[in-house]
């Protein structure tokens, strides 16, 4: 809800002009009214309308500002006919009538050149930039036939303004990184993919990881969605990576990496898990001193030694790694152990330090006699880190040395209760159980669809609506457990279904392995008490989810142990952010936004994508591109990439989806 | 899956996965466009395609989009005209009105279409900007004539491969830029050819003749095997010279591709000449008394049949330097698949997942081959493995695995490839490949086992897979086993296999002549040297014409018989001429055309009944292909020999760029640099500083060259071209790398 003079967004009609207070209408959107705490909007105008949150506004103005932004600013790339000409001539035209120039005849051509480019575009941006312009041209009529009949000035042409513009698109909007998926998208439709891999780095340095194994929320905002199904837009990215490593080609960095500064500042990042080496990369692209502090012998955290080689091969996720660490202003001390001594030490010594741990504790899955410390009761994130420190980089031993021709169970539900299983197979065990209190339509959706049919394939038992109840051993031996199973009881009143227990559905499994991976939580051990460093009631570091400076000065936090567990991207994108707060503490000791980020969170908050829109002007009906994957007998008792990416081909066809649905907003403050 | 739509009533089939438009094109229904190029992706920048399908809402762009099965398509309604009309009117804003100075006025995309859409007055206006002309060497570049339609820089990165053209983005101000102005681009001028209007023009070319003042003469580029399609565009020098003149190449570039010697070395006619009745007669005793005929691969078809037919009449050697090592190898090779072609091609290779190149530089070897395999790499993301004793840093964005071996191990690098590819189950190809001393080989070829993994490990698709045979192989002193290998590959696994030949027609002269190996006696020089030589060259016993004076046909590495025109008329002897003296019988070369050797392939076609267009859809209708005939089967594989070592500096015969011959060596507008180049490394060991003046000789021929160091080369091997040796210069007959002993010269 937010107060309006006016508004046309989304075809909401509000025209609050002339009334009083008492009378007004107020509008259903989340527009951004206040542009900070302490700046209010004027105006927000955009792709699908404009919003006047003070009755005196200059409209000519403001429809030749937001042309000029698109012209100027925008990413108006030039590569469509009717954008890259219509474009100029309604900034030309706007700002003639805005100067006293203008005539009627230029408002009929304006009418004109707006219809070409809503209907021929080859960008959203095209096609939704005249929309807010012709709703000003209608309802303020009066103030262009002004300004054109006495061939004056608009009201406002040579006051001092701010008008902050912003382009995003649906899918880089829900991105928590907010990568420029449709320019990396348009990279590999062009078959240039050094900038496709250019436009992906520019937020997301693991591009070679986050092609494989991202979670893609993006595709849940993809406007394609709408019209059929959502482009394959996480498999796109690895394109650009693959390509540059392919071709062994010099780093694709997003611009020239700034010479390193040798000012004296300094910024320590714990951990070298996808949110380290995110922050490290963007400040040493700045230029900025940093040292990696890494507590086990091989760089990446989870996603090197949790996600497993079938789904991550290292080798790509070493290049991602490589890229950071080649950088002159990064300095990486593995096998480092920070306690909170060394915190301490290490909070004194540095400008700003970053918080980038991860959760590396697995959480129980309370059960009756469930101890830590019994044979065959084993964390996931233990387990995990033998399987992968072996078959990665020979570190330790074969985990088929435990597991071959066993009974594992595990307990989960989640991708790391997935890899759990599924490098079970590959270690060699006899049988492979998956409890889950859920139903395979919930464990779809907090995985992926190919995830939970390649562990079926691959001889993968899963028992839904179930949960351990009880573990027996024999010597402190795991050899049994009691399971008890739940049925989704439907609420009467039509509320949430509830689970709940069946009184004779109890059995009993026999195994040699419980693997518990229902979470994980962060080791806050190394945190100095004295601090009395703010926490969240899951335990994790406190941040306002903006800057990422925790409750002491020049403290960071990003990914998992900030948010707890959660996704690649998410790290990334916090980390970016944080990174970018960095650059400007070390220097003025102030935490503050750009008005980049401060219109990326307000665009957040409007949401950008909106799965009522109809789409027009594409053909629908082509279904999504699959890549090609592994067979079940080719896979299953090896290491190999299951996924084989697209082919040139698919990768282009699929692009060719993309509808490119940028989006220019502009606040004026 | 085939679908069917409805095009303005009319019913289509087509393919799923077909786009709209070219569904409408395969059945003659016109839709316009500014951007569209058929033979690269759809670029989608002009918008003008739209068209309206039933049921959905907007319009839809018919280059890019997919027809859907029951689509119902309208290609025009009055809507879609107008914002068709605007398009044109947003194009036609600021451009120069000065297409009477204008290279392009004529045959201008721009001007046809303003013309069609009938945009006669403008209401749309922008600012007008400064922008000048830009000289990139062959070509200028005029950015206020340009209309984005990006299609020059589609052709530089997805058929050229060497990237330099870019869209330097920014709406109204975006331009396409050159990225490379101080390194090298191949100078082929495809950007120049797609170009619609007159932004890319030729910087020879420019203001020397209006488009419709030329004449257009369909011929085949005869530079290299891959025989391109082109027009010689002639017209009379001037008025006081009724002598015809070639202007300019222009090529069907809709669908075709030229590279820079085929666009921009057209000007090696053998002018001037005139019917010198002494020096005929000379000549046809000299034919009377000949032991051997030596003949030059740059040659037609039907000339080769004439020598062949004369050949057998008077019982002379015939000799071909350039063709005799690949008619062996071809033989060896068929004798394995019982064939009598390889069963690779162009198209397939531009289809293919993986790529492997062995034992050539491919890039300057032939660049449409080349071409194709970009095709390959930017399509289809293909794994490309390239596979030499000298790296290619202009191949860099296209080869994702260079194996590099040491000169004269190609015939255990062939058994090593043979042994990673093939998974039979014959018993007797398992045990010989299995008897193979992988180790020994390995060391020899210095081939790490481990790179042969990587290799098998990256080919991880089905099917798909091109194996490009270059010239290294044809006179290696173990081509015959090397062949034999490859055939086996070429059976054994889906790898198609290429074997490029190695000159213009040495496919065409391997499957019409019978060749012997050794010059003896008096010997004729048919454009190459001898005792009595008949060349085009010029200044010899008897003018001959060149191959662009000429009609006939040529065997392309395509496997196609493509015929070719008169581009420049010629008033000297011909051949044929002294064939007919000789008691032969043809009024014309081209009667010689339906008897080709069917045995070998060749179709009882009149040469005037060969076909010469591409369809609306880009199907090559060439001539015709080579049937491809039963071959007597000899499956005896050798052992692999001890392999001889090179230590010390290398001689690497090649061409670089754009030249291949004495012909595109006559060409005024080609580079023709002929040092000797090689990295610091290989000065360092043949004790040579740059700019060091040196002699060697190879295959009795003598070399004077200035030596130079070039930066991105590494290791012991030297780059000599060889074009520059006149009628010499087909003399290589030997195994590409050499180790003749350098002199210093006095400089």
């Amino acid at each position: 809800m937010s107060a309006v003079v006016f508004s046309t967004w989304q075809d909401e009609f509000i025209d609050n002009r002339g009334k009083s207070s008492e009378e007004w209408s107020s509008s259903a959107f989340k527009l951004p009214e206040d542009y900070t705490a302490d700046r209010s909007s004027k105006a927000f105008i955009g792709w699908d309308g404009v919003a006047i949150f003070q009755e005196d506004v200059d409209a000519v103005r403001l429809a030749t500002e937001y042309a000029a932004q698109y012209q100027v600013y925008s990413e108006a790339c030039g590569r469509c006919a009717p954008g890259r000409w219509g474009g100029r001539i309604l900034f030309d035209l706007l700002d003639k009538i805005a100067r006293g120039d203008g005539s009627h005849e230029d408002i009929e051509h304006l009418t004109e050149v707006s219809e070409t480019m809503m209907v021929t575009s080859k960008c959203e941006i095209g096609r939704t930039v005249p929309k807010p312009i012709l709703d000003l041209m209608k309802h303020y009529k009066e103030q262009f036939d002004k300004c054109i009949d006495n061939q004056e000035q608009s009201k406002h042409y040579d006051q001092d303004i701010n008008y902050i513009a912003k382009v995003t698109a649906p899918c880089t909007d829900m991105c928590p990184a907010h990568v420029d998926i449709p320019a990396y998208i348009e990279g590999v439709r062009d078959m240039v993919f050094t900038e496709s891999l250019g436009a992906t780095r520019q937020t997301m340095p693991l591009a070679h990881t986050c092609g494989r194994v991202c979670p893609h929320p993006c595709e849940d905002a993809c406007r394609r969605t709408n019209l059929d199904e959502p482009i394959s837009i996480m498999e796109l990215k690895r394109l650009g990576a693959d390509y540059e490593t392919d071709h062994g080609l010099d780093w694709q960095h997003p611009y020239e990496p700034k010479p390193l500064k040798n000012d004296g500042k300094k910024v320590a990042i714990i951990g070298a898990g996808p949110a380290g080496l995110t922050t490290a990369y963007y400040l040493a692209l700045e230029g900025i001193k940093v040292d990696i502090f890494e507590e086990l012998p091989v760089l990446g955290g989870e996603v090197a030694v949790g996600v497993p080689e079938y789904r991550m091969p290292i080798d790509k996720y070493n290049k991602d790694i490589e890229l950071v660490t080649s950088m002159e202003a990064v300095t990486v001390y593995a096998n480092h152990r920070v306690d909170d001594k060394r915190l301490e030490e290490i909070d004194a010594e540095y400008d700003a330090t970053m918080l980038a741990f991860g959760t590396r504790l697995s959480k129980k899955v309370r059960a009756k006699n469930e101890k830590s410390d019994m044979d065959g009761y084993w964390g996931a994130i233990d387990m995990l880190d033998k399987v992968n420190l072996w078959t990665k980089y020979g570190i330790g031993s074969s985990a088929s040395d435990d597991l071959k021709d066993k009974t594992v169970v595990c307990v989960g539900g989640g991708f790391t209760s997935m890899d759990v299983v599924r490098c079970s197979i590959r270690e060699g065990a006899k049988k492979v159980i998956m409890i889950y209190r859920r139903d395979e339509k919930t464990i779809i959706r907090n995985t992926t669809y190919e995830e939970y049919h390649e562990a079926v394939e691959e001889g993968v038992e899963f028992i839904f609506h179930s949960a351990v109840e009880e573990i027996f051993d024999e010597n402190n031996q795991i050899t049994k457990l009691l399971i008890n199973k739940f049925e989704l009881v439907p609420d009467p009143d039509g509320g949430r279904a509830q689970l709940v227990k069946i009184d004779d559905g109890d059995f009993e499994i026999d195994c040699d392995f419980l693997i518990p991976a229902v979470s994980q939580a962060a080791d806050l051990q190394l945190i100095p008490e004295k601090w009395d460093l703010k926490l969240t009631s899951w335990n994790t570091i406190l941040t306002n989810g903006k800057d990422y400076m925790t409750s002491r000065d020049g403290l960071f936090a990003s990914g998992d142990c900030e948010y707890g567990p959660m996704t690649i991207v998410n790290a990334v994108g916090q980390a970016k952010r944080a990174s970018s707060v960095i650059t400007r503490y070390i220097y003025d000791g102030k935490v503050s936004l750009t008005d980049d980020e401060i219109m990326e969170d307000h665009l957040n908050k409007l949401k950008v994508y909106d799965k009522k829109e109809k789409v027009t002007g594409w053909m629908p009906g082509l279904p999504r591109v699959v890549s090609e994957k592994l067979e079940t007998d080719e896979r299953k008792y090896n290491n190999r990439e299951v996924n084989l990416g697209f082919t040139g081909e698919e990768a282009i066809s699929e692009a060719e989806r993309c509808m490119r649905c940028y989006y220019i907003s502009m606040a004026v403050v | 899956m085939s679908i069917s739509i409805k095009i303005n009533g009319k019913d289509c089939e087509g393919v799923a996965g077909d786009t709209i438009l070219n569904i409408a094109r395969a059945n003659d229904i016109y839709i316009p466009t500014m951007c569209y190029l058929t033979k690269v992706a759809p670029i989608a920048s002009c918008r003008m395609c739209v068209v309206a399908v039933e049921g959905v809402e907007g319009m839809i762009l018919s280059c890019q989009e997919k027809a859907i099965n029951g689509a119902i398509i309208t290609t025009s309604t009055p809507e879609i005209e107008k914002q068709r009309k605007n398009i044109m009117k947003l194009y036609d804003v600021n451009h120069p009105l000065e297409c009477g100075v204008c290279d392009k006025s004529g045959e201008c995309d721009l001007q046809n279409k303003t013309m069609e859409f009938e945009v006669d007055k403008q209401t749309f206006t922008a600012k007008e900007q400064h922008r000048p002309v830009q000289d990139w060497g062959f070509i200028s570049y005029d950015p206020s004539l340009c209309i984005m339609c990006e299609k020059c820089v589609r052709v530089c990165t997805e058929i050229v491969g060497d990237n330099v053209l870019a869209i330097s983005s920014g709406g109204y101000n975006s331009t396409i830029i050159n990225t490379k102005l101080d390194e090298d681009c191949s100078n082929c001028g495809e950007c120049m050819s797609v170009c619609p209007v007159g932004a890319l023009v030729s910087t020879d070319f420019k203001y020397s003749s209006n488009a419709w003042e030329l004449n257009k003469i369909p011929a085949s580029c005869s530079h290299c095997s891959s025989a391109c399609q082109l027009s010689y565009e002639v017209k009379a020098d001037s008025i006081f010279n009724n002598e015809k003149k070639i202007y300019r190449v222009t090529n069907n570039y809709e669908f075709s591709s030229l590279c820079g010697a085929g666009r921009f070395g057209f000007d090696y006619a053998n002018n001037n000449v005139t019917k010198d009745e002494i020096a005929f007669d000379n000549a046809v005793e000299a034919f009377k008394k000949a032991d051997t005929i030596r003949f030059s691969a740059t040659i037609t078809n039907e000339e080769a049949l004439i020598l062949q037919n004369i050949k057998e009449k008077y019982d002379i050697n015939l000799v071909c330097d350039e063709a005799r090592g690949y008619q062996k190898f071809l033989n060896e090779f068929n004798s394995i698949t019982g064939k009598s072609l390889y069963s690779g091609n162009l198209e397939n290779i531009s289809k293919s997942q993986g790529i492997i190149v062995l034992g050539s530089r491919i890039n300057d070897d032939n660049p449409m081959v080349k071409y194709h395999i970009t095709m390959a790499s930017r399509r289809k993301r293909a794994r490309v493995i390239y596979m030499h004793p000298m790296e290619d840093y202009s191949m860099k964005e296209i080869i994702t695995q260079f194996i590099k071996y040491e000169v004269g191990s190609e015939e255990g690098v062939t058994a090593l490839l043979a042994r990673t590819l093939i998974n039979s189950d014959d018993e007797n190809i398992k045990n010989y490949l299995d008897d193979l001393d992988i180790g020994n080989l390995s060391a020899e070829s210095n081939i790490g086992e481990e790179e042969l993994a990587d290799l098998s490990k990256s080919l991880n698709r089905k099917s798909g897979f091109s194996l490009v045979i270059g010239s290294d192989l044809y006179n290696h002193p173990q081509a015959k086993n090397i062949a034999k290998l490859l055939g086996l590959i070429e059976i054994h696994t889906n790898f198609e296999v290429l074997i490029v030949p190695p000159a213009t027609n040495a496919l065409g002269v391997s499957l019409i002549c019978d060749l012997s190996d050794e010059v003896n006696g008096y010997t004729i020089g048919y454009n190459t040297e001898g005792d009595f030589v008949l060349s085009a060259l010029g200044n010899t016993d008897l003018d001959i014409p060149a191959l662009n004076q000429q009609e006939g046909t040529f065997t392309t590495v395509d496997k196609r018989v493509v015929p070719t025109n008169v581009g420049l008329e010629y008033h000297g002897y011909v051949l044929n001429d002294i064939a007919n003296a000789l008691g032969l019988n043809n009024k014309y070369t081209i009667d010689y055309t339906p008897h080709l050797p069917i045995k070998n392939g060749y179709k009882s076609i009149k040469f005037d009944e060969l076909p010469d267009y591409f369809d609306s859809i880009g199907n090559e209708h060439r001539g015709y292909l080579l049937d491809i005939v039963n071959h007597e089967q000899n499956l005896d594989l050798d052992e692999i020999s001890t392999l001889p070592t090179y230590d010390g500096s290398v001689i690497y015969n090649c061409n670089k760029g754009t030249q291949f011959s004495a012909f595109t060596n006559k060409s005024e507008y080609l580079s023709n640099e002929t040092v000797l180049k090689g990295s610091s490394q290989f000065a360092t060991v043949a004790k040579l500083k740059d700019k060091d003046k040196i002699k060697f000789t190879l295959n009795g021929v003598n070399y004077e060259r200035v030596f130079k160091i070039d930066t991105l080369m590494k290791g012991t091997i030297a780059i000599n071209p060889t074009f520059d040796m006149g009628l010499s210069s087909t003399l290589v007959s030997s195994y590409r790398f050499s180790q003749p002993k350098l002199e210093k010269m006095d400089s």
